[in-house]
Parts: structure tokens; sequence; C-alpha cells
């Protein structure tokens, strides 16, 4: 490491006297050229930067960092670099040149302060974002629109001197049918039917393929792809990894999604900005990923977690719709793809004011319930009235109520008068609560106008609970009011202040834990409220000394005791109406908490040099990305407006990259591989179309077509392409191993869900009573602060439901079907890998769940061994096979046949 | 056998890369259309940059593949210590700290930690000594380690990402702090596969008193394909679904088996030359053999008793005596393990938080003292046995030993506590066995031990460095996930020569 020694003041004024301009040809160009130019210029352009034209000085570097800021040189990233202040991040880097002396560096300095004018720049127009790359490039198919799907294959597999492979036989079609679109074999039945079926082929097979994407098991299977794709599980992760008893729900509207063959575009809006449209759930989708529930005090820790969820939030958003990397920009621009970092940190902005959690749902009520409502809201008024007075009968008989005691504290709202008085300072004292740290949403102080005049004045608190973001100081006056906006005391007792910036004349202060009425807890029961015009001398302005004591923990039934008989009876009818009308009230507007997230008008963003969250730059507003041109969204545009408006823009018909993405993931659930094999990656980093024209010719059908996914699933499933024979030819398989050209129907093996989903179906378990609503588990749960999760041994029907409903948790695969390449959900899988190892093999053979399946299976087949393979594999079965199998049951009985049976390939592989 | 000369060349790894019919099943993830973005990129800007892809034999994953050049090591043995160990009161000795004890740490003032505020500087409870020629400095917590120190190589300047346990041990196992990324063992069985035929190529042996944190992330396959990840089990608790189901003789086993395999083959003859189907039928064989051979290792009766008196196993009827024993029979497994060739052995003292915060492991928060004085005799004698033994059978030969914790603690007790509080600034970790200089000290904290201040190693250095000394280049050995090609070490790491034998 070098450094330099300090030079003498004087010295450095006798070398570069501050009043000579510096003249940038001269000076500072000589100084980059013996310095920077051979990482930097012509011939290497190191981290993306060219330091020899004033225009790629002005464009900068992949680190996203401006080379200056002009008058600034001690903020200019330019100077931080060559005056090596931090000896890991110097320019140019040890070893690789001479460091600049301090003269140059001064040189420099003065040059960005003077203005850092660069001769030749100053009609450069900005630097605008483009591309060529194929993705980008607006979606046509003018010129072959009329062309088909198996005209598009044709033209590349004649390119690629392959021949196609004639149609596969109906029994072959109608499994490959069944477990591409559903995850499971056809019933014997549903293979006579198909058999029977006196239509021409193609006839038979359109019908087929109808009552097939017709079918619920459809969107059980679709919809496993798209969780993968959305990294979906129901657990937090990390150490203590907590479950999500309420994240089933966004399971569910994705399957019923793809059921009702919702159009994509609104699926896409749905999952955005849900919540604006009706469709609340959809937002499961932000908040489907891990998130770290350990905080701190330590505000590293805080900020870091916080830019990991948005991270997160976008590089999935970036790589589920628009099968882009954005999250690639985080800490530099894209190394590949035309997204800089400052798109990056506009783009977390519009998922800034997105946090983790439940959200009750709510019910949309039509008109005459509305109306129900209304009536027992009023209802309600007047039962609550009739049951004060009981209490206050009992209270007077106590002698309790003296006149001038005031109504106890509650969670909603509390408003404290006093005569107008001037004050500096408010203090909020708490002393203590009903449970836990005091919470206040809000502390609002009137003017003798009316006027709220807390916003602006400057808050102080003795202690803020660190770590969460929805409880800040800032909260305590910024305007708004609920849980999400408050500030929390980090003891059990502490203090809140405001300070106005001059004297002013107040008289009433409200206060409460959560005006919106959602949490109730943490509420200031014994408190004191002061003000102070020097912030020394205090006089009372309320407390709770006259207040009724808060009845919250103790039995709110206990007056009822102390009532007479004939009263006593009258109250419990009246808690009873009371009980019942709550109930109904609360089942017309609310629904069940749902982990879908909640939403707050969030603070600035910045971009943060290297993805450091401690190193902020410019504060940056929220926006789509820029060479896709701009939203023209403010810097505090409403929180939901983002979302909006992004939303929008991703699923649209002018956006060149949805309805590829969508397409090809439609294409890779049918043939097993996408025409893009990197389908969350339609970048330069990705692999380029084996189909360009194809690709195009769908996503065009696809946007035609209403976003319809199941009329673009008709097209592929009912083309000869899809029902060409698998069988293998050597001499294609020499040119085109994996039939990526599709020479024939490229066989694959089922994966986890699927297996265990056809197990079940051939052994005649499979549960398809309960699907949608809570999910099943595979796994003992051991709830400490730090959950632990163990297999579950014994399995029984409420775990023979489909593998799509089960509890998903992350880091914990099931015992059996885990090894089946099977993702826990912590990272995006847009492809599923697909390896054979040992381990499955041994927990296919040998796991309690096959044995006993195997015995079930025994129930199906009657003593009659041919039935297995009509049953397994949709086929009968060939003399070879009865001859071994008879005599293989006859020394070994049924269970291991059944078991054997079980584990067979035939069984696991689509062909 | 791995033959001699087993690096690969760059002619021979060209020569590779086209997929020929024989297997379908890994090649169609990994060989593409065309390169990737990523590695077109680099080939244009940095000739002998680019990913090295692991040729990888469909129908058995893990056989072996060569390294990148020749290697200083074939296998590891990671020891890893959930809840992060102290390294104040270990191996990382601070005489500053005995001077000031009792003192506020200068510039400790504001400084918030992990759980909050700072009490003041706080000696070690454990008295340190010389030890060894080299007279390396070791505290009494680890007596019988400290008489080792001749053979380690110890990173006294190690830093960390995060200081919250579920993330460190993610860092510390796979190179990130999220979740979801492969684990150091499942990128090394990925890149060179395995000597042990019989046996997974990589084996993780959870403390018996439950898994790491961060459990199953330690020694996941994040996004490698399956076959890569580590097969859980230790010396109480078998694999699952080895053993022949109950009520199945071992003769209707092996029939079943028979069956199964002539059906596959039937099936297999209508579709000729299928690899993925040709996999599964062999995967079945190689699971057989498991069947035999892991109960075999897992079996520690025919070790003779001055072993199992070595290793601790021998004595009971004490809780720390019981925990030394189980610990000390896992220690057993893994030189088992070692001897018979698995690549990657991962063996874990400490388990989640359970009964307790630092009950467990060695999150000593509150009472470092009385909860190490447990954790500390546990690790000592059975660890020290482990390594002088495999030294005995001329095992460190070949096997990289490391000693790796998740981050380290605070020089100062937590305010109102007896404890130490999380530190990512400044840690231990050694390294001992093959291609590792021993006795060396590599890099150093501050005077008090808070930060690392000399020869900074990242936990990218630290991974860099072993897959060094395994033959393969960090920068090369790589896996496209989702627009990146993925690494152990991410995009930073260096190599520290100093280090290597």
């Amino acid at each position: 490491m070098k450094y330099f020694l300090p030079t003498p003041w004087f010295l450095l004024l006798a070398i570069v006297p501050a009043s000579a301009a510096i003249d940038f040809e001269k000076e500072v160009k000589p100084i980059l050229a013996n310095h920077c130019y051979k990482c930097h210029g012509e011939k290497k352009q190191k981290g993306d930067l060219r330091l020899d034209s004033p225009a790629l000085i002005l464009k900068g570097g992949d680190s996203g960092e401006p080379i200056f800021l002009a008058g600034q040189s001690a903020q200019s990233h330019l100077i931080k670099l060559v005056s090596r202040v931090d000896p890991d991040d110097a320019m140019p880097p040890e070893g690789k040149g001479d460091p600049l002396n301090e003269v140059q560096v001064e040189t420099l300095r003065n040059w960005i302060d003077e203005g850092a004018e660069i001769p030749g720049s100053e009609n450069l127009v900005d630097l605008k974002m483009t591309t060529d790359h194929w993705s980008f490039q607006a979606v046509k198919r003018e010129g072959f629109a009329d062309k088909t799907i198996d005209d598009l294959v044709t033209e590349k597999r004649v390119e690629k001197d392959l021949t196609p492979s004639p149609r596969a036989d109906r029994r072959t079609l109608i499994r490959r049918l069944y477990l591409v679109l559903h995850g499971m074999p056809p019933t014997e039945a549903q293979v006579a039917g198909f058999l029977a079926d006196k239509s021409s082929e193609d006839e038979a097979w359109r019908k087929l393929v109808d009552r097939t994407l017709a079918s619920p098991r459809y969107g059980e299977r679709v919809g496993r792809q798209w969780l993968d794709v959305v990294r979906f599980a129901e657990s937090n992760g990390f150490e203590t990894n907590r479950e999500r008893p309420n994240a089933y729900h966004f399971r569910d509207f994705v399957i019923a999604s793809f059921n009702e063959d919702k159009p994509y575009d609104q699926f896409v809006r749905e999952q955005i900005a849900g919540d604006a449209l009706g469709a609340e759930v959809g937002t499961g989708f932000l908040v489907a990923g891990s998130y770290d529930i350990v905080k701190s005090p330590d505000i590293n820790l805080t900020l870091k977690q916080r830019q990991d969820e948005l991270t997160d939030m976008v590089n999935t958003t970036g790589t589920a719709f628009l099968g882009l990397t954005i999250g690639c920009a985080k800490c530099h621009n894209h190394k590949f793809d035309p997204i800089s970092q400052k798109d990056f940190y506009e783009f977390q902005a519009v998922f800034a004011g997105v946090g983790y959690g439940d959200r009750p749902l709510k019910k949309i009520m039509s008109e005459e319930l509305k109306v129900e409502a209304a009536h027992l809201r009023l209802e309600l008024a007047a039962h609550t009235t009739a049951l004060e007075d009981f209490r206050n009968k009992v209270a007077a008989k106590a002698g309790e109520i003296a006149a001038n005691l005031r109504a106890p504290v509650n969670a909603t709202l509390n408003v404290e008068e006093f005569g107008v008085i001037e004050a500096k300072f408010v203090r909020f004292t708490i002393r203590e609560t009903s449970s836990g740290y005091p919470c206040l949403d809000e502390l609002m102080i009137f003017d003798s106008k009316g006027q709220n005049v807390a916003p602006g004045a400057i808050p102080t608190a003795s202690g803020t609970l660190a770590g969460y973001p929805i409880h800040q100081l800032e909260h305590i006056n910024d305007g708004l009011v609920g849980n999400d906006h408050s500030w929390i005391c980090d003891q059990t007792s502490g203090w809140v202040q405001l300070e106005f910036a001059e004297p002013r004349d107040i008289g009433r202060i409200e206060w409460a834990r959560d005006r919106d009425g959602q949490v109730v807890d943490r509420i200031a029961t014994h408190y004191i409220i002061e003000s102070s015009l020097d912030g020394t001398t205090w006089s009372i302005l309320a407390s709770s000394d006259d207040r009724q004591p808060f009845q919250g923990k103790l039995d709110p039934m206990a007056f009822l005791a102390k009532l007479s008989a004939a009263d006593a009876e009258a109250a419990r009818e009246v808690l009873a109406k009371i009980t019942s009308k709550k109930t109904r009230l609360n089942s017309l507007e609310t629904g069940l908490p749902a982990w879908i997230g909640n939403f707050s008008q969030p603070g600035k963003t910045f971009r943060l040099y290297r993805g450091d969250p401690m190193a902020k730059r410019e504060e940056v507003a929220p926006d789509a990305l820029e060479v896709m041109g701009t939203l023209g969204m403010a810097i505090d545009e409403a929180e939901q407006q983002r979302r909006v408006k992004v939303a929008d823009w991703i699923a649209n018909r002018e956006n060149p990259l949805t309805a590829r993405v969508m397409a090809n993931r439609l294409w890779q659930f049918t043939f097993g591989t996408g025409i893009v094999d990197t389908p969350s990656d339609l970048g330069v980093n990705g692999t380029k179309p084996t189909h360009p024209e194809l690709l195009d010719w769908l996503a065009v059908e696809f946007m035609e077509n209403g976003w319809s996914c199941k009329d673009l699933l008709r097209l592929m499933l009912t083309s000869e392409t899809f029902q060409q024979s698998s069988q293998p030819r050597p001499e294609a398989a020499k040119i085109d191993a994996g039939a990526r050209y599709l020479w024939r129907f490229p066989p694959r093996r089922l994966e986890a869900e699927a297996i265990r989903d056809s197990i079940l179906a051939v052994c005649g378990t499979l549960n398809l009573e309960i699907t949608d609503g809570p999910g099943f588990y595979l796994l003992n749960v051991d709830r400490e602060n730090v959950v632990h999760y163990s297999p579950k041994k014994i399995t029984g029907p409420e775990e023979w439901r489909r593998m799509i409903y089960m509890v998903k948790i992350r880091q914990e695969q099931d015992s059996v079907f885990g090894a089946f390449d099977c993702p826990d959900g912590n990272q995006i899988t847009p492809k599923r890998s697909r390896s054979t190892t040992p381990l499955q093999a041994l927990n296919l053979f040998n796991s309690p769940f096959v044995i006993q399946q195997a015995d079930k299976l025994i129930e199906r087949l009657a003593g009659d061994p041919a039935k297995a393979f009509a049953i397994l594999y949709g086929r009968p079965a060939t003399a070879a096979e009865i001859a071994d199998s008879t005599s293989f049951i006859t020394e070994y009985g049924l269970q291991a046949f059944c078991r054997a049976m079980l584990n067979t390939s035939e069984l696991l592989f689509i062909f | 056998m791995i033959p001699k000369n087993h690096f690969i060349d760059r002619r021979h790894f060209l020569s590779h890369t086209a997929s020929g019919f024989g297997s379908v099943a890994l090649a169609s993830l990994l060989a593409r259309d065309g390169l990737l973005g990523a590695e077109k990129k680099i080939r244009e800007s940095a000739p002998g940059k680019f990913p090295i892809r692991p040729e990888i034999d469909a129908g058995n994953p893990n056989a072996p593949r060569l390294s990148h050049f020749e290697p200083r090591a074939k296998q590891v043995l990671m020891i890893f210590c959930s809840g992060a160990v102290s390294q104040i009161d270990t191996f990382d000795y601070k005489p500053e700290l005995i001077k000031y004890d009792g003192k506020p740490m200068p510039g400790g003032e504001n400084l918030i930690t992990f759980q909050g505020e700072q009490g003041n500087l706080t000696r070690s409870p454990w008295e340190f000594k010389p030890r060894g020629q080299s007279g390396k400095m070791i505290s009494d917590l680890v007596p019988r380690l400290g008489d080792l120190a001749d053979e380690m190589c110890f990173l006294h300047a190690m830093t960390g990402k995060t200081n919250t346990h579920g993330p460190g041990e993610n860092f510390m196992c796979t190179g990130f702090t999220l979740d979801g990324f492969p684990s150091a063992g499942s990128w090394m069985t990925y890149a060179l596969g395995s000597a042990a035929e019989d046996l997974p190529a990589y084996v993780a042996i959870p403390d018996v008193r439950g898994t790491p944190q961060s459990s199953g992330n330690c020694w996941g396959p994040g996004f490698l394909p399956a076959a890569f990840q580590g097969t859980d089990f230790n010396a109480a608790k078998p694999v699952r679904n080895l053993a022949i189901p109950g009520g199945i003789t071992t003769r209707t086993d092996a029939a079943t088996r028979a069956f199964l395999q002539r059906q596959n083959h039937r099936h297999l003859a209508g579709v000729p030359g299928d690899s993925e189907l040709a996999a599964r039928i062999a995967s079945y064989q190689l699971a057989a053999k498991m069947q035999m051979s892991i109960p075999e290792v897992t079996d520690l009766s025919s070790e003779p008793a001055h072993i199992l008196r070595d290793y601790g196993v021998d004595e009971s009827g004490s809780k720390i005596k019981d925990l030394r024993a189980s610990y000390g029979r896992n220690c057993i497994l893994a030189r088992r393990l070692i001897e018979k060739g698995v690549r990657f052995v991962q063996l874990f003292n400490g388990a989640y938080q359970t009964g307790g915060e630092g009950v467990s492991n060695w999150d000593g928060h509150k009472s470092i003292e009385k909860q190490y004085n447990v954790h500390g005799p546990v690790l000592d004698q059975p660890t020290a046995a482990l390594l002088k033994d495999m030294k005995a059978r001329g095992l460190l030969e070949d096997t990289l030993v490391v000693f790796a914790t998740e981050f380290g603690r605070m020089p100062t007790f937590q305010k109102g506590a007896s404890g130490r509080d999380h530190n990512p600034d400044g840690f231990t970790a050694w390294l001992a066995g093959a291609g590792v200089k021993a006795p060396f000290t590599y890099g150093a904290t501050d005077a008090f031990g808070h930060k690392a201040v000399e020869k900074v190693t990242t936990v990218y250095d630290f991974y860099a460095t072993i897959l060094h000394i395994l033959g393969l280049d960090h920068e090369r050995l790589s896996f496209y996930h989702n627009g990146i090609e993925r690494r152990l070490t991410d995009v930073h790491g260096h190599v520290i020569k100093e280090i290597l034998a």
C-alpha cells in the first residue's frame, strides 16, 4: 500500500495557484492519458469505462457512479479513487500504473470545483441507453403470420437436416397429454374412452385436449411451474424459518387463475398491484420470498436486510415477467444487458413501500350485504350504549365513577383538551402500557384554530425500537396514522417529544395506538403529557391520573356479577346480541388473514454505491427501465400508483419481453425445454432462441388472442410436432441429441411432485376431496423461537393430496421426493434440474410411503398382475412381462411386485 | 482411483464439450445450444478465464473427475462450529485484553452490535499458554487442540458480512448470506466427483443435538443438480430410507430389486440408448451397494478400545461426557468416511438454538463461561483425537482439514451480561493437513481481537484458497443460474498464496 505524505499547504499554493483556471486539454487530459488510458482507453475498457472521449467520460463505467460531480470535488468518484482514500478502491490499482501525485490530484480537484468543463461536451445530448439485442425488439410476425407452429418447426428441422417422427399411437399420446397437463397418468377408463373414440384422429385428439385443459388438475400442474418461477414457499427461511400459515391463499390464486384461464396480462397486473384491482391475494407474489425476521439494533444489519428484501422483489419481478436479470445491476451497471445501476434503484423504488406480513382479506359485498352491514353497525351502537348503562349502574353503585373521572384510555383515539397554552416543546411520557413497549401511531397537536400543527415539528424520543421500517420516530408526526406509520419505544417506559420551530398556542392533543383499529396492544395506560417553552421547565397538560383505570387486562364481564339478577340477565342478552352481530359483521367485512404483504408510503430511495446501503448516492424516482422509456413518476409518487404503473408497463402489448417470456414458459411446460432454454433470462447472457420466428409467432398469437394460456397451449398440443413419436433415431440423435429441433417428442422424467401424485393416483389413494385452503404437512413441526422440522413417518389420506398442496417449508425437503431435484423456494427456479441419484432410488424403494402405497395397489389388482400394467402404464402387459410377474409373485408375493412396479422408469417418464 | 496426472488441460476440456447421445440427462442441463453470453464475452476479453464445465456422466454423476490443475489435496474435512466460536477465548491470544479488562473499549462507546450496547472489555476466563514447538498461545478451553498447534495454519483475520447466524452460516457454507445457494461441498463434488464408489460423494454429519442453524442450507445443492447435495447422517441417525423396510426379508428385497431391474431393462430395450433410463438402472445398483457400505462405515464396533478412549466415546454419565461421546462417535465416522475416499465431509459441532441461547451451540451471549465450559471439552478431545488419528494413518497427506464457524465474538461483554455479542469483523479459522503451511499464522486482529486489521481474509479468499488447494480455479468453477455464472466466491476472492505448503 502506498500513501502520500501530506504536502505543506504553502507548497501547494505555490504550485497550483487557486485562481488559475484549469485547462482540460492541457492539464487534465495528460494526467488521464498517462495514468488511466492504459486500462480505460482505446484498447481496453476495464469496468466498461473509457476516458478518452468527452461523451464516454460523461457516460462513466459499470460502477454506475458518475466520474465527477461538477463543483463538488470532495464528493466526486474520480477524486476518491485517485487520492487513494480506500486502498482497496484506489486508481490506478496497485501494480497497474503509477499513482497520481498530490499536485496532479489537486489539479483534478480544482478542475472539478471549477465546473469540470470538457471542451467538446457542450453539444452532447443525453446519452441514451440503447440495445440491438433481439428480445428488446418489437414482437412481430409480419411475413409469417399465416404459418403454423408445425411450419416453423419444420423449417428449422429442415435446416438442420432432420426429419420428423411419425405420429405416436393413441395410448402413448393420451398418456403424454395427461402427464404433461395434469402431472398424473390417465385412468384406465380415460384410456379406454380415447381408444374407443371413433372420430378422426385429429377430431378425437382435439376433444381430448379440450377435456384435459378443462380439468382443475391442469391448474394444479401448470401452477407448480409458476410457483417455482416466483420462489413461493410457506416459511420465512433463514435460521428461524417460521411457517407462514396464511401463504396458501396465493397458491390457490395461482391455481385458480390458470384454471379459469385468466388473461395473462391481468394475472401479471394482479401480482404486482392486485390491491388496486380487486384481487389483493395477487400481491402474495411480492412477498413470497424468504424474509429474515431476526432483527437487531444494529442499523447496518437492518438496512442490509431491507435491501435484500427489495432486491428479491426487483429480481423476481424482472425474471418472472420480463426474463431480465435486473437484480444483476444492484452493485454496478448490468454486465450484459442495457440496465444501469440507476435503473435498478428506480425499479426498487417501485417496491419500496412493500412490507412483509399478513393482511386480512377484504370481502367484496353485494349491495344487499352493504345494507345489512350498515344496519348491523347501527344495532351494535345501540346495544353498546345499553351495555354501557349496565356498566355505569355497577360503577355508580360502587361509587367508582367520580363525576370528573374520564373514560379509560383506548387504542383508537384519545383526546386531551386543555386551555390554550403557549408551548415550544410537547413531551409525552409513558410510564406503563397494556403490554410490551409503548406504541403511538401519531401525536396530533391542535392550535386554537383546530389545525394539527405537529407535522414539521422535530421529534425526539428516549429511544426507538430498531429494525422495523413501519415503526420510526418520524412517524410520530408524519401525518399518517395506523400501525404501519407508528413509533415504538425501545423500553416499556419512555418518552417522545415534539419541538416546534417557534413557540405556538396549542389547545388540544389527540393520540392513539392505532387509529385504523387493527392493533390493540402496547397502549399507553399510565402517561403524562407536558409542555415547555424552554425545554427545562415543564407544565402538565394532561395525564392518565384523571382517567378511569384501563380495563383491557381485566375481565370485562366482571360487572355482571355485581348486577341484580334481572339486570344481569338483561345485560347477558345484550352481550349475546353484540357477540352475534359483531361476528356477523366481521364475517361480512373481513376475510381470513393472508400473507400478501402490506403497503405504506415509502421514504426516499437512493442509488447505492456498490449496492452498499451505507453508501447512499443521489435520490431516484420510481421508474421502469430507461431503455424502454420512462413512466414519468414523481419522486414521491403514491405507493400504490408506483406498482400500478409498472404493472401496466409490463402487462402491455408494447412491451417486447412479457409475451415472449410467457410463451416460452408455456413451450417449456409442453415440450420440456423452452425455445430459449434460459427461461428467466432473455437478456444477452441467456441463450438464443432455437426458433426465433416461432417464439415471436407464439408471442403475437398469445397477445392477439387475449393472453389466453389455454388457447396457446391448445395450439401447441394439437400440433403435429407434439404428437410425434418419442422413439429415438440414432441418425437424428447424432445431430441433435436433446431434440431441441423436435425431430421427436423429447422424453423426460417427471418432477418430484408429479411422481408422488402419480403414485397416489395409480394406487387409488389420491385425495381430491380437499384441494384449496390450508396445506398439509409432510413434516412434524417443533415450534420454538427457531422452528425445527422432522419428516412425518406415517401418512394418511390427509397427506395423500396433490403435492402442490403440501406446506412448502424452505430448507426442509420432503424426505422421499425432495431428492428428485425439488427446489425449496429459496431461489427462483425457472427450470428444474434433472439428476439421477442413488438417494432417489433408496427413497423410492424403501420409504414407508412407497411400501404403504404398494399395499394399497394390491387391493386394486384383485390378484391380477396384468392389471398393474394397465393402471400404471396404460397398456396391456406383454407375454414376457406376464410370465416374469406371475412367477415373481408366486415366490415373493404381491407386495414385492407392487413395490417394484412403483419404482419402474415407465411410470416416472413422459414418452 | 484418480490417475496420477489428473488435471485437465484446455485441449482435453475442449475436446469433451460436445455431448454425445449417451449423456442426455445432465448434458441437457449443462451443454447448451451455443455459448452463453457471459462465456462468449469472457472468452473474447480474457482467454483462459472462461468457465470450465465438468463433464458429468449421467449414469454416475459422482464419478471422479479431473481437477483444473495439479491439486495439493484430494479430500476435505470441514469441522463447523455452529453458533460462532469466540476467537478470543480459544485461538486468538490478546494480552491487551488482560491489561484493559473491565475498561471500556476505546471507540466502542456508541458501538451497537447484534444485541445492542457494549459493556466493558473482558479478558478471557481461560488462561492462554504457549503450545507445541511453535509456542502458539492457545487457551485452556481447548488444550488438546492446543497440543496440535504445530499442525495448524491459523487465519486470524477472517471477516464476515453479517452478524446474524442464519445468514452467517449461509455465508460460511455457501459464500452467500441469502438462502438457496450451493454449499461449498456441493461445488467441490460438482467439480470433482468422488473416489468413494459405494458412498455418497459428500457427507454432512450433523451434531446429535440437531442440525446447524441454517439447517440443510449448509449442505444443500442450491441450484446445482440434486446429485451434488450432501447426504446427512451421523453415528446415531442413519441415512433415511437406507434400511430394508420392516417385514421384508433380505432375500425378498434382493429379488424385488432384480425384478425391478428386469422390468426396467425391458422398458429400456424399447427406447434403446436412452441414458437417463440407463442412469436410473445404475442408480439402483449403487443404492444397493450403499445399503451395504453405509451401515459398514457407520458401524464403529470394529474400532479398537484405544481409539474409543482417545476420542472420548468410552465415557458417559454426565452431560459433558455424553455429549462428548456422541460428538466423538461422529468424529470417528468422519475419519472412516475420509478413509473411504468421500470427497467432502462436513462435521458439525453445535446445533440450532434449543433450550435457550448458547445452550446447544457456541452462541455465548449471556453466560459464556458456563456454556463454553460445556462446549470446550465436548469439542476439544474428540477433534484433537481425530486430527492425531488422521495423521497417524497418513490421511493428512491428501486431506485438507478446515475448522470454521460463522463469525467471531466481541472482546467486550454485552451490557449487563456475562457473554459476548456477535462479531463478523474479526474471527479465526484454521486449516491443517494437505496443502497448507503449518505451524503458520496468517493475519491478525487489532489489540483487543475486535477487528481484522492485518492480512484481512474474506470468506471469498478462504474458499478461493481451499478450491486452489483442490486444484480448482475459483474463477472458472461456475454454474449458470438465472443470468449469472455463479461461483462459490461470487465475484471476489484471492488465493492466499502465503499459506500454501
